[in-house]
């Protein structure tokens, strides 16, 4: 057929399309069918919610699933590239995130950067380049912002430690702060920031204009022999984190110029149990998974994946959730749980609703009042999950 | 800081290698890398071994005590024992080679594993193998004496492609360095 030929069926085609449309309505079905041809469009979302979960797709894959808690329903997607990490920005406007990719996808030139998405488009706004990251995803404390929004924390590893300042106004990387033997940042207001270290202390970064001093607690942990878990939680009303080690010792620290970590007490002794040991063939509740425990702020309720099992078994996922009233060091709520899930998150409103995910990708939101399952979600994703912290 | 402190101690052999060399011109340095590299994981090893001497059976971790020394391509592998992602020999390559076309990384994290057979305690080196994308052959996730971030040498989640021409992530070998 020539050129001509199908222009021209193409014109008697549009014509007969328009003139049988215009003759007579189509017999009305379930929606409205609209006599037009549809013009194609594109949403706009609302600004962050409280009752919304961010659910990474899972280790190598890419994309963080907007999931409403109250629904179970999708609403979104912020483009999170693999290995990425994602802050929310403080007033909402903006999805910060810490990514790295090469010029020829997966080789040529790296390119390590902030990219800044608009939180109601979703678009692209801007684009900040940074010396370097830590590929690795999965961790909450690689990532931060200051309550203000105006700057940001990106932790780097080379293979040396180090932390990247980035002024989120003028939209440009400042400077490095070198950070041997610590990793990931615990927010620390009119201080800097502050750190888990290798020799069992919190380093804290005070940051002086071009200069910084860095000071660190006494040893308070055993790096190696019980490890506390590197995505700790940051209470930014309390200026207090909670850290939970292997064993299922809970620690809190109450940061600022010089940071004060608590006693410990032992998740199991919370719930009359024997606190559990290092020792192998003691069986007993641990703590597990890649994000394993999560806060809810405003009750101070910590919540914990907990599986039966033997020391260094700290990755496996959970049998139990566990809610723990961090006032009174009590076990207030054991709730069971399906599909051995690694990542667990809990909304900061007062509805408190859980969401945990396993590798497998499905998702479950729980009522953490009643323990009972709201939804179940299939292929939601299976990495860290992240909602908006009150400020 | 000035108290004695053995760990910054390795963290500075450390620096001292990655600050000395800047991402694009750490191709050239790779020399001096593969000197170093078995060097610096020593300290944390020690440190954790020394906490943990006792090779009784009733010492041994549910990883050791279930571990087998012939067939490389299963999880419970001896060597495997903190070992996190693809087995290299199920991705058309050996316990410490790459499969054809990927890269090993000039660096690792560690594990210290027991040999069934002799019960005595090795380093083993986990390389990964990179520039592919995920082998996705044979995954395994084992977490003896792996730690977290702040710890990198003994945790398995990182990446270790540093100093490849790629970092792209395709599988992970297990290196016998020696006894831990």
């Amino acid at each position: 057929m020539t050129l001509e030929r199908k222009v021209s069926r193409v014109v008697l085609g549009s014509m007969l399309a328009g003139s049988l449309a215009g003759l007579a309505p189509l017999p009305a079905i379930a929606e409205t069918v609209v006599p037009e041809a549809e013009e194609p469009g594109v949403m706009t979302m609302e600004p962050p919610k409280a009752n919304w979960f961010y659910v990474r797709g899972g280790w190598g894959s890419a994309g963080s699933s907007i999931f409403d808690a109250s629904t179970g329903k999708m609403v979104g997607m912020v483009n999170t590239s693999r290995d990425s990490d994602l802050a929310i920005d403080p007033s909402g406007k903006f999805y910060y995130v810490a990514e790295t990719i090469w010029s020829k996808v997966n080789r040529g030139t790296r390119q390590d950067l902030i990219s800044v998405y608009d939180s109601k488009t979703l678009k692209l706004v801007s684009e900040i380049p940074t010396p370097g990251r830590l590929i690795v995803g999965g961790f909450t404390t690689n990532f931060v912002l200051t309550d203000d929004g105006k700057t940001a924390y990106d932790y780097n590893f080379d293979p040396a430690s180090s932390v990247n300042i980035i002024d989120m106004v003028k939209r440009k990387f400042v400077r490095a702060v070198e950070l041997p033997g610590c990793a990931g940042m615990i927010l620390n207001p009119g201080v800097g920031f502050s750190s888990l270290c290798a020799d069992g202390t919190i380093a804290t970064v005070a940051i002086k204009g071009a200069t910084q001093d860095i000071t660190r607690t006494e040893p308070f942990f055993d790096a190696a022999a019980d490890p506390i878990f590197s995505n700790t939680l940051y209470d930014r009303k309390k200026k207090q984190v909670v850290m939970v080690s292997y064993t299922g010792l809970v620690r809190t620290a109450s940061v600022g110029a010089k940071v004060e970590v608590s006693a410990p007490f032992s998740l199991q002794e919370a719930g009359g149990m024997k606190a559990a040991d290092v020792k192998p063939l003691d069986i007993a509740w641990y703590p597990g998974g890649m994000q394993p425990i999560a806060l809810h702020r405003p009750s101070g309720t910590l919540w914990v994946l907990m599986h039966k099992g033997e020391y260094w078994s700290h990755k496996e996922g959970a049998e139990e959730i566990w809610g723990i009233n961090l006032a009174t060091r009590k076990l207030i709520k054991r709730i069971p749980v399906e599909g051995e899930p690694g990542n667990i998150q809990i909304t900061q409103d007062d509805a408190a609703l859980i969401m945990v995910n396993g590798y497998k990708g499905k998702a479950l939101i729980i009522d953490s009042k009643t323990g009972e399952v709201k939804h179940e979600i299939e292929n939601a994703g299976g990495g860290l999950i992240t909602v908006v912290e009150p400020m | 800081m000035k108290r004695f402190n053995p760990d910054a101690m390795g963290e500075k052999l450390l620096r001292r290698f990655a600050g000395g060399t800047s991402r694009r011109g750490i191709l050239a340095r790779m020399g001096a890398a593969l000197v170093a590299a078995p060097v610096f994981p020593l300290l944390p090893v020690s440190r954790a071994e020394a906490a943990k001497p006792d090779r009784s059976p009733e010492a041994k971790t549910a990883f050791a005590r279930s571990a087998q020394t012939t067939d490389q391509t299963k999880c419970n592998y001896w060597r495997y024992c903190a070992i996190d992602g693809a087995l290299c020999t199920c991705c058309g390559g050996g316990i410490h080679t790459c499969p054809a076309g990927a890269e090993p990384s000039p660096v690792s994290w560690v594990g210290s594993c027991i040999n069934p057979d002799d019960g005595k305690a090795y380093m083993i080196a986990y390389r990964d193998c990179c520039g592919k994308p995920a082998c996705g052959q044979c995954n395994c996730d084992n977490t003896d004496r792996e730690t977290q971030l702040y710890l990198p040498q003994l945790n398995n989640n990182v990446i270790w492609c540093f100093g490849t021409s790629s970092m792209e992530y395709h599988c992970s070998t297990a290196m016998m360095i020696g006894a831990a």
